[in-house]
């Protein structure tokens, strides 16, 4: 067995959609109270990779996250988690990057680190951009799985880790090699720590550094905007059919009307 | 788990986890038969479930929910029948230096139904259930502590009359603990609050002495006593029976008013127009944008909010409805648009939290980090209030460590006098620390700059919910040169200090609970 296992955790962080409201009477979203949050897939993988290193305190364990930043609140408390280390890839030049940009620059600086295994979602809540971690394993040479809802703690000791995939049908554990790319899904169950209340106010940003272009080794031409191959000709909110709204009262009549609405559409 | 069942009836199932807590369990015991000197088994319930329940109220709903409370568990929970037993029951915790927590709907939010005692008995009002008289020719009714607001409002509809007395708590909150708190309903504007509402009671004091203050429409007869009683949390004493004003009801000339406006200051300032100029509303209210945005998720629009229900006689309604109409012109400027009316009746129609809710949240706590949010309450002059506000607003978002966490951080003003108003701050977070440290780390710091900023400008820093157990360091700046008078009656009425230990006034030993 490696004495020192050493693991990075690429997380995002994304809108939280569930804060997201709607305004019926004028049929768009309301986007000027959403907050930020760790995707629940990463959080996933975060969450194991923290269970590893508490069974085996020798591991190493560095978050890596490509973010504007206002996340460096976010990112300080996964540091509070007592995760070694983290990075975060910020530089205006990186806005605009299309999952195939966004890969170059993480391979990029990925490559520059000593790793045995990389855990991270599946699945992105903010859009379909679940393909990135495939596209990394093609960039930096790795075996990749996804969908994984349970890793044997042991195995990944023995750098070979036996990861649970549930299919529709059935469910199917697969041995990888290391280096890998391990991909979590939600449905895993592995829970965030609480932050100790003494740790709360100790400040970790000594362990927090800031990664531009400039320490990649990437041209600015292929990243950002210019280096995106996909490009946005348009944005805008979809259209939803306007409505007409009745309001009932909780009373009898109210109560009447419900059910003869649910009714006629079938529901009851 | 120690299971006794010594003392005929009884099963004492307190839990025990160590032996330095054999003691404890002893004087527990020795409890249990005093209170069968005046009570029979039935009225004495030590369930574990039950006892653990009444150690805190909603003030720590998220570590009750997720069993992690910090607090003793009190020795028993008990259901006198009548005030002759409450007497008996007080004069022998008096006699005995056991801590007493008066009970009736369990809707505190403050810690005041906390438990900080080992040997303590929570005296509920579960029996005292009787409405003893409805008289709609001198208006007013007469309740035992334990009846339900909902229940004498329901008992009063059908005859014309309402109670005026509509907290959010309405379907849950029983009479002894509105008036032992303060409590004030969402048309105070126009009804008052419970202080207003209340012409005359029956309360016991620790040596068991029994007290009537009668039911006269008013008096003169020396300072008014029945502030001795109302708003005493059950510190001094533990109110029986109380006798309310009834209003009559004229459901069919409510009108509602709605508007989005630019600025929680233009709230403000229509507010005061329409109050200064002698007129009531029932409901006149100002929300935040980021609190509109919870209520109105239909209509704000990322604005602020305005809303106005007018109620009463016709006449009455029509000439408040104009002034409104004129309030809003004056201060049109800062306002964006009408909206419909229908949408504030549906939204006030929903409003009140029924048990189902409370229960809703509490199941909900233990599956998941996070809850419905805090309160904290202040009032201040027309004047002060705004300023109050941003300064709060200004104080978190620049200090507290913890403000990338806050879901929501809002506020509204909702209950308006001829001399100012209320700011009921709104909040809520993520919640990344363990279960017990929640308080510590999210509500007790923004509770604090609230406090703080209150009373720096001369504000209260407890406009209804009491001041309960956590705002009990504050007491003394709250009444400044006037606390003389407080501990004066506590001194008086509840010298042995039996009565609600830590509520109200501060106590060293109770401080453990707070950190």
């Amino acid at each position: 067995m490696k004495e020192e296992l050493r693991l990075v955790c690429l997380v995002k962080f994304v809108p939280d959609v569930d804060a997201f409201s709607y305004d019926f009477a004028h049929n768009q979203l309301n986007r000027n109270y959403v907050r930020m949050i760790l995707n629940p897939d990463d959080a996933c993988a975060l969450a194991f990779a923290l269970q590893v290193k508490k069974t085996y305190p020798s591991t190493r364990l560095e978050v890596v996250t490509m973010a504007p930043r206002s996340v460096e609140h976010h990112m300080l408390d996964l540091l509070r988690l007592h995760v070694d280390g983290g990075y975060m890839l910020t530089d205006p030049l990186f806005a605009g990057s299309d999952t195939y940009a966004t890969t170059t620059i993480l391979s990029s600086f990925l490559s520059q680190l000593s790793y045995d295994c990389i855990l991270t979602g599946t699945r992105s809540l903010d859009g379909a951009t679940s393909h990135v971690p495939s596209q990394l394993a093609e960039a930096l040479g790795l075996d990749h799985m996804q969908d994984i809802s349970r890793i044997d703690l042991e195995s990944i000791k023995r750098q070979r880790p036996e990861c649970t995939v549930e299919y529709e049908e059935e469910t199917v554990t697969y041995a990888m090699d290391m280096p890998a790319i391990l991909s979590l899904t939600r449905t895993s169950g592995y829970k965030l720590p609480y932050i100790a209340y003494e740790d709360f106010e100790k400040d970790v940003s000594d362990r927090l550094t800031f990664i531009t272009h400039e320490q990649l080794e990437c041209s600015p031409a292929a990243i950002g905007f210019s280096g995106s191959l996909t490009h946005v000709v348009d944005t805008f909110a979809q259209e939803h059919e306007r409505r007409n709204r009745t309001i009932v009262q909780s009373d009898e009549a109210g109560i009447e009307y419900v059910y003869a609405f649910l009714k006629k559409r079938g529901y009851m | 788990m120690i299971s006794f069942s010594i003392y005929h009836d009884i099963e004492f199932t307190k839990t025990v986890s160590a032996v330095e807590n054999w003691e404890e369990c002893v004087k527990n015991q020795e409890i249990i038969a005093l209170l069968q000197e005046v009570l029979t088994p039935d009225q004495i319930n030590t369930k574990e479930e039950d006892l653990y329940d009444a150690s805190a109220d909603r003030y720590k709903k998220y570590a009750k929910a997720r069993h992690v409370l910090d607090v003793p568990m009190p020795t028993a929970i008990v259901y006198p029948k009548n005030t002759e037993e409450i007497s008996r029951l007080l004069r022998l915790c008096n006699t005995h230096q056991i801590n007493v927590i008066p009970r009736a709907g369990k809707t505190a939010t403050e810690g005041g139904l906390e438990n900080w005692k080992d040997e303590t008995i929570i005296l509920d009002a579960l029996h005292l259930s009787h409405i003893i008289n409805i008289d709609t020719y001198n208006m007013q009714a007469t309740v035992q502590a334990g009846v339900p607001l909902q229940m004498l409002e329901d008992e009063l509809r059908p005859l014309g009359f309402t109670t005026g007395h509509s907290p959010q708590s309405k379907p849950v909150a029983k009479y002894g603990g509105l008036v032992a708190t303060r409590s004030i309903g969402q048309f105070s504007t126009y009804y008052g609050a419970i202080e207003d509402m209340v012409v005359g009671l029956e309360c016991v004091f620790p040596d068991g002495q029994i007290c009537r203050i009668k039911n006269v429409p008013r008096r003169s007869g020396g300072p008014d006593i029945r502030h001795i009683a109302i708003g005493n949390e059950g510190t001094l004493c533990y109110i029986t029976e109380v006798t309310v004003k009834i209003f009559t009801f004229y459901p069919e000339n409510n009108r509602f008013y709605g508007y989005l406006i630019k600025d929680v200051d233009t709230g403000i300032k229509v507010l005061r127009e329409v109050v200064v100029n002698g007129f009531f509303p029932s409901v006149a209210r100002t929300y935040s944008e980021e609190d509109a945005a919870q209520h109105f998720y239909h209509f704000h629009r990322g604005k602020c909010v305005l809303l106005f229900m007018a109620e009463g006689p016709k006449g009455i309604v029509d000439a408040t409805c104009e002034a409104i109409e004129r309030a809003v012109e004056l201060h049109k400027d800062g306002i964006i648009e009408q909206v419909d009316s229908a949408l504030i009746e549906n939204w006030f129609n929903n409003l009140n939290w029924s048990q189902q809710d409370i229960d809703d949240e509490f199941e909900g706590m233990k599956e998941h980090d996070a809850h419905s949010g805090f309160t904290t309450e202040i009032s201040a002059d027309w004047e002060t209030i705004p300023k109050i506000y941003h300064n709060v607003m200004k104080r978190i978002k620049e200090e507290y460590p913890r403000a990338h966490d806050l879901t929501m951080l809002g506020g509204h003003s909702s209950h308006s006098y001829i001399n100012g108003t209320n700011m009921y701050f709104v909040y809520n977070y993520d919640i990344h620390c363990a279960p017990q440290d929640e308080m510590r780390v999210y509500h007790h710091p923004l509770q604090k700059i609230i406090v703080e900023e209150t009373l720096k400008l001369g504000g209260s820093m407890c406009h209804h919910h009491g001041i309960g157990k956590y705002r009990n360091e504050w007491t003394r700046s709250e009444h400044g040169s006037a606390y003389y008078m407080l501990e004066k009656l506590k001194q008086a009425f509840d010298p042995n200090g039996i009565m609600n230990f830590g509520t109200i006034y501060y106590q060293e030993e109770g401080h453990k609970f707070q950190q």
